[in-house]
């Protein structure tokens, strides 16, 4: 697959944000932070009404789209930032597009969009092909 | 005077190590469970989901995030934001391979947010390694330390 500049990328596409995934991933960071597992605990601190997804989780989705636009390439560097939180359940889509070429060095912006709320993260990344 | 002369400052905490002393190993059990629940298969060339370089650094390191919060003299039940990450990759990661952690607080700033209010702003280097010692990569984490004590 060959790209120019100013072309998008492929979406990545997260129907439903799994509170299921979160149970998971609190074992794999071993950080039992109870936002991302009980819902009451969420109320309680005024952060909403639903768990909120690990940040991790939330750039793994933005990488899963970079590893699918560019089969075989490998993310060299990446920056992410964390605008907003994405919860349990939130439908969500990550886009991107190519921002510039060099060799084969692909460099890329992108975006992860929680349906109704805009953009939650976004950043860039160098990806060789 | 501004608005931060009127603050204590931040804690000294830059500079705190966070070399960690865990060996952290890729299991292809767990990349799978990872990648799947994230939407994807893992990968059939035996490399490991490239997310894993914020999940073995944080395992690994040296101290817990509850640790990496009390070096900062923050409370983690007070609710450590993620601001921003960001990783340079040496050599991807593997299924099977073992790596350890080194790094260290770059430094916690004391700022003011009109969302926030007061917050420190940790910065946080980890860089992972083979047990040889060759580096793979290396992280630089932007954690937001909301300080509720000084709110108005």
């Amino acid at each position: 697959m060959s790209y120019a500049v100013g072309d998008e990328l492929p979406p990545f596409t997260i129907v439903s944000v799994s509170p299921e995934a979160m149970k998971q991933w609190a074992v794999f960071l071993a950080d039992p932070n109870p936002i991302h597992l009980d819902v009451e605990v969420v109320k309680a601190k005024g952060l909403g009404d639903r768990v909120i997804n690990q940040g991790p989780i939330n750039v793994a989705y933005m990488m899963n789209m970079l590893m699918q636009a560019f089969p075989g390439g490998t993310i060299k560097a990446m920056d992410s930032r964390f605008l907003d939180n994405v919860y349990g359940g939130d439908s969500a889509v990550v886009t991107g597009k190519v921002t510039a070429i060099e060799g084969n060095a692909v460099t890329c912006e992108f975006a992860l969009d929680v349906k109704g709320r805009g953009t939650v993260n976004a950043g860039t990344a160098i990806v060789q092909i | 005077m501004s608005e931060l002369d009127e603050l204590p400052p931040a804690p000294p905490a830059a500079g705190t190590s966070l070399d960690g002393t865990k060996v952290f190993t890729i299991t292809a059990e767990e990349n799978a469970a990872m990648c799947r629940s994230t939407g994807i298969e893992p990968a059939a060339d035996g490399t490991a989901h490239p997310i894993y370089y914020y999940v073995a650094t944080q395992v690994a390191m040296g101290k817990t995030v509850a640790g990496v919060c009390e070096a900062c003299e923050f409370d983690v039940e007070d609710g450590p934001m993620m601001g921003s990450s960001g990783v340079r990759f040496a050599a991807p990661l593997k299924v099977g391979e073992s790596y350890k952690v080194t790094g260290e607080i770059l430094s916690l700033v004391r700022k003011r947010s009109r969302k926030l209010g007061v917050m420190d702003v940790l910065t946080y280097r980890l860089r992972l390694h083979l047990l040889d010692g060759t580096q793979v990569l290396e992280t630089d984490n932007v954690w937001v330390l909301p300080r509720k004590e000084f709110a108005a």
